[in-house]
């Protein structure tokens, strides 16, 4: 089971995929970066901090949408993954495309 | 779910609900083995999550878009004293996998990473087929 927390903040959007990140869930992620990046936002802040697994569909989608963000001029970036997220990303070699920040505020002003 | 000194057994619907049931059955499973460490967890947690996703999804795809009722597939996730291993058996249609080819796929790429995932993953990955069933071993050291 996943929720997704949308938070609006001075400079971008903060998205927050909690609990499982997976082919189940990876569709309500897509929904919301891609509906956030059409009303008009353009640092989508993908915040993995209660993102307790990520699979392979997931890896997928945050590709996806660092894709849509960019070309709609934007960026997308990650914060503080959880140690499994971290894992992937790096076995993946995403975390050279999807370098992941400590934190929003680091995410805000890098 | 059954369930007996380290050994636990599920059967599920090859649909992709069932996903959340074999991480369930997992968390369930690996809490009563009271192994403390994540470096051993997570790996083989993904290893297991991918090869489930990818029996779900072949079997979808062989029989195509409407799927065939009945496609279901069993976990078995056992614990010795120096390995862990996870069997999944299926009745889908035999798979045509060849695991000596699989590569991570590039950076952009949106999808094609499940088995190297796995791979990397885990001490050793088989794939046969054997009496009208796919049949998966996932092995790592505990």
């Amino acid at each position: 089971m996943m929720t997704v927390g949308v938070e609006t903040v001075e400079g971008g959007v903060v998205i927050s995929p909690q609990g499982r990140l997976t082919v189940v869930s990876t569709p309500q992620l897509r929904t919301e970066v891609s509906t956030r990046i059409e009303a008009g936002d353009r640092l989508i802040i993908v915040d993995l901090s209660q993102t307790t697994f990520v699979d392979s569909s997931g890896l997928g989608a945050l590709v996806s949408c660092l894709k849509s963000a960019r070309q709609a001029g934007g960026d997308l970036r990650l914060v503080a993954p959880t140690e499994q997220v971290s894992m992937v990303l790096k076995l993946t070699n995403l975390d050279r495309i999807l370098q992941p920040r400590a934190s929003v505020e680091e995410a805000l002003h890098d | 779910m059954t369930e007996s000194d380290g050994v636990s057994v599920i059967d599920v619907a090859a649909v992709p609900e069932s996903i959340d049931l074999v991480q369930n059955t997992f968390e369930a499973w690996w809490s009563a083995l009271g192994i403390d460490s994540m470096e051993v967890r997570f790996p083989f947690e993904t290893a297991i999550v991918e090869i489930a996703a990818n029996v779900i999804e072949h079997s979808i795809r062989a029989d195509g878009l409407e799927g065939v009722d009945g496609r279901r597939f069993q976990l078995e996730l056992r614990a010795e004293d120096e390995r862990l291993t996870a069997v999944f058996n299926d009745n889908g249609l035999p798979a045509e996998i060849d695991l000596s080819n699989v590569s991570m796929a590039d950076l952009e790429d949106e999808d094609g990473r499940g088995l190297a995932l796995a791979l990397l993953s885990l001490e050793s990955l088989d794939y046969t087929h054997e009496g009208g069933r796919n049949i998966w071993t996932l092995v790592c050291r505990r």
